[in-house]
Formats: structure tokens, sequence, C-alpha cells
């Protein structure tokens, strides 16, 4: 339910120059790397969810731009018969907050990487991570914590049990609560209570570590999810060698947050002490294909209002400003 | 907020009370001292951890907001507010039935036949659920403490709440027509910091899953 008194906060000096200087240093790593940026239209006119600030520009129902991806995708359907292979993006997304700690403005820096369907797409994936992986120091994060996780490892198993609707969302649900008696308590009765149970406690028993991936082997669907277990076993490879000194990178087995909308590996990222992700992304690669064109995306959000809370909140977490 | 000590929620009320007796001589002991008092929050025996005792309906909101790390809570209040935190283990205890009472001698049959049924709850989540799933309209009257006058007092036809072992039910004559779901104790956790900082809230949670759960 959304909140009823959402609040507008406004940035004073401090944090107006933070923003500024997080965007220029984000943007100029992006752009270092090929992504070039794209600036979608503030006003949306097409497909407003009920969480968009709307309002009504004469008879028509218009919205503020609520997501950027979303935003982007329906410029690049439109505008290009083929997709430009690296995109970026900054400036604000207004929504109606869901908790109440939510900001209706919020500021974000991103970046999408498209592919015409039928490539590789591993070698994306891992140049998003490795990307993502250069944020907190290009923000001055002392520390910061990288999760790699995969929408498939919960997706496909609901999938082969026939499971979809109210009752997979309610699996889902407890999953994001990381609580596999709830998962029990949700499918009782199921004919796959006991396999879908057992293969949640398999995928919440691990949060980091060098056995996490092996925790998928007690997963009666062990042999299901192969595939997306040598892809993340692959993408570990290539990225522990290059990992900096102050980021921390963690499997996340049971990361369901977005599952209606990724489809492959997902990237999170945390500071010590925070209590929302920083950044968030993954492969998406049926968002294209909905809008009528054959390409598959991934990207990620850096979100930078939740670093100015945290910056005011923990200043400690950041290095000296110079 | 301090990074230096690990707050954990503790409910007050019938749930608190089962709660505290159980982590007496533990390293999670809470001081008897300070328990005594009226200061909400308490020194444990381990240095570094405190508890907060909370109302059970706000408990999940200090959770939520990592304001405390940890907390533990009864499903039931879980369910009626949704908020986004991490439930890392059903405990077991405090386990109690939420259930249609009426005054004794009225039926369910007789209370599904009402033309406008009135039901008095500090549950309105799960009730709503409840008359989904049996087709049923009813009037809630929410209430939040001291249902079981409702139906004695004409304010509704019968109430929704939780039961234990029924004896405050028996003094005021009524009895459960329906049982609409369970309830136990759960170990919950803020998401960012069990996420974001296993290393130091995982050995508590599982410190206080090893000290509280019993079988159910």
């Amino acid at each position: 339910m959304p909140v009823r008194t959402p609040h507008f906060p406004d940035l004073l000096f401090g944090s107006a120059a933070r923003l500024r200087r997080w965007e220029a240093a984000l943007m100029g790593l992006l752009a270092a790397q090929g992504y070039r940026e794209l600036h979608p239209s503030l006003v949306l006119r097409e497909a407003i969810p009920d969480g968009a600030l709307r309002f009504f520009d004469g008879d028509d129902l218009v919205a503020l731009r609520w997501d950027f991806t979303v935003a982007l995708a329906g410029l690049l359907a439109r505008g290009f018969s083929s997709p430009p292979d690296r995109v970026a993006y900054a400036g604000a997304v207004f929504r109606r907050p869901v908790q109440p700690w939510e900001a209706v403005e919020r500021f974000e820096v991103g970046c999408e990487r498209i592919q015409p369907e039928g490539e590789s797409s591993a070698e994306a994936d891992v140049e998003l991570a490795r990307l993502l992986m250069a944020i907190p120091g290009a923000l001055g994060l002392k520390s910061a914590i990288l999760h790699l996780g995969h929408a498939a490892l919960v997706r496909r198993p609901l999938e082969a049990e026939g499971l979809f609707g109210g009752l997979a969302d309610e699996v889902v649900a407890a999953l994001s609560r990381r609580a596999p008696h709830r998962v029990r308590e949700v499918l009782k009765g199921h004919p796959s209570a006991a396999r879908l149970t057992a293969h949640a406690e398999a995928v919440l028993s691990e949060l980091d570590g060098p056995g996490t991936l092996d925790a998928l082997s007690v997963s009666p669907y062990a042999h299901l999810l192969e595939g997306e277990r040598e892809q993340m076993d692959r993408a570990l490879k290539a990225l522990l060698p290059i990992l900096p000194a102050n980021l921390e990178l963690r499997v996340d087995l049971a990361d369901v947050a977005g599952l209606g909308f990724y489809t492959g590996p997902t990237l999170r990222l945390w500071a010590p002490g925070a209590q929302q992700e920083l950044a968030a992304g993954g492969r998406y690669d049926r968002l294209f294909p909905d809008l009528g064109r054959p390409w598959q995306a991934a990207g990620f959000c850096v979100r930078l209002s939740r670093l100015l809370d945290l910056a005011e909140t923990r200043p400690d977490l950041f290095e000296p400003l110079p | 907020m301090t990074t230096s000590t690990l707050l954990i929620a503790f409910p007050k009320g019938r749930l608190g009370d089962e709660l505290v007796p159980k982590l007496a001589g533990t390293p999670l002991a809470l001081d008897v001292e300070a328990l005594k008092s009226r200061v909400l929050r308490i020194p444990t025996a381990t240095p570094g951890v405190a508890v907060l005792l909370l109302k059970g309906a706000d408990l999940p909101r200090y959770v939520a907001a990592g304001v405390a790390s940890l907390g533990i809570v009864g499903s039931d209040t879980l369910d009626e507010m949704d908020m986004d935190l991490l439930e890392l283990a059903d405990l077991g205890f405090g386990a109690c039935r939420l259930s249609l009472c009426a005054q004794t001698g009225v039926t369910l049959d007789a209370l599904r036949a009402k033309p406008h049924l009135r039901l008095a709850t500090k549950f309105p989540r799960a009730t709503e659920a409840w008359l989904t799933r049996e087709g049923l309209t009813a009037e809630l009257v929410p209430l939040s403490s001291s249902a079981e006058l409702a139906p004695l007092l004409g304010l509704a036809d019968a109430i929704v709440d939780l039961v234990q072992t029924g004896s405050t039910l028996r003094a005021h004559g009524l009895v459960e027509t329906a049982v609409l779901g369970a309830s136990s104790a759960r170990l919950v956790a803020a998401r960012g910091a069990y996420l974001s900082e296993p290393g130091r809230i995982r050995p508590l949670a599982q410190l206080l899953v090893t000290l509280l759960r019993m079988d159910p």
C-alpha cells in the first residue's frame, strides 16, 4: 500500500554538491567504458503503472518518468532498428513510496548493455559486474559488498513444478523473507511441497564462502540448475582475481528481488551497515522481446538518493571529501 | 545511530513473558535490575548486545528500519503488517490459534446466516483473507485490545482473536467456532543488517535460535 504522506526532500548545499560530483564521477566511469548517455523524456504518456506520479495534461493521463530502464526501452524500441550496445543514464525518477523512508524523487545513475538475441551474454554479464565493482571507489565508499545471484535459481524450479500466479508469488515472498518454514506453510498439501521446501533450505543455507555454490548440490533441482551453477562459477572465477581490496564478493542463491523482471544473473551492492542496497541490476532478457525487438539486455542502477542518505547518517563509511 | 551496540527487539506482553525466562542464565540473559525498572533498553549478559522492549505492533517497524538488527515477534503480527524484513526461524514457542469466537450457543452456521455480520478484531488482514476464502462479507470493527468484550456488549456478533489456552474466552462466556490460522514466535532480522553485516548478525541469530527454538 503506498505511503499516504510521501516526502519530497530538498537537497541543501553539501548534498547537492555531492550529487553533482557523484553523477559526474559515475558518468565519467561509464563513458570511459564506451557507455553513451541517453536521456529519455521526464514525461511519459504510455504504460503508466499505479506507482507512478500521474497527472492530467489536458485530457491525457501522463506520468513522470518512474523507471529509467523502462523509459529507455521504449525510446530504443521506437527509435532504433538495431540497438546501441552500451547506454548510460543519469537523473531523477518519481515514484509513490511503498516504505515510509522512501522519497518520491530519487536520483539514479545506471547503464545498460544490449545485444541481439542469440549472442553469448556471459561476457556482457562479467563486464557489468566489473563496472559495478568500480562504483564504490568512484563514490568514495570505504568498503562494499557485491552480492551475485541468479533469478533462474528460483524461477526454474517453480516453473518445473507448474507453479505460477498467486501461489508462486507466496513462495517467492517467503524466500524474500529467507523463511523456508514459510515455504512449507504456503505449500502445505501441494505435491511439490517437500521438494520446494528442500530447495528453499538449500538456497538459504549459505550467504558467502567458497562452498556457497555447493549448497545447490543438495537441492532436488540440482540437475535442472546445472547450467546456472556453471554460469555463476565461471563469473566467480572471472571476478575474484580482480576484486578490489575494499570489496567483498558474496554469492546469494536466494536473491528473489525483482524476480518477475530478471531472467539471469543479478547483482546487488551493499555497504557494511547500510540498511538498503545501494545499487542493483541483472539480466532482463524479456524486456525488449515484449516490445517487439529481438534484443537481450542487462544493466544496473546506482541509487544515488540512498547513497546521499547514507552519507548523512553514516559519514564514517565514506572517505573524507577532498 | 551507533554501530557499537547490537540491539534485539523483544515484545512486551504474553510473548515477552514467555521469552525472558528462557534466556535466564544464558549469554543473552537480561539484566535483572534494569528489567525491574521502567527502562526499555536492557543490557544483556553479553557486552555490546542490548534488548529493546517494544509493543508487538511496533516491533517490526524498529527491525525493518534497521534500528534493531534482530527481533522476536508473533507471526500473527508479521502477517498483519507485511513489513520488509527477514524471518529467519520459527522458534516454536508462544503457539496459539487465530480463531473466530462467539458467545456460547452461537454456531458458525448462525454467523454465516447473518445478513449483516459484524466482526471485531485486532487482525483485520487475516480476517479479510478468511472471509474471502469462505465467500463471506462482514463489517470489520477494528479494536486494539479487550476484543472479548465486543460480543458481550453488542459491539460485534463475534471476534477474531488469538487463543492460547481458551481460559480468557471461557471467562467471558465465549467459544471458538472456527480456527483461521496459527501463530508462533518468529526470529526476524533487518534485511540490511543481515545482508550487509552477516559476520556480526548471523552468530547472534544462531545463538537465539539455539537458546529459544522449540520443535513446533
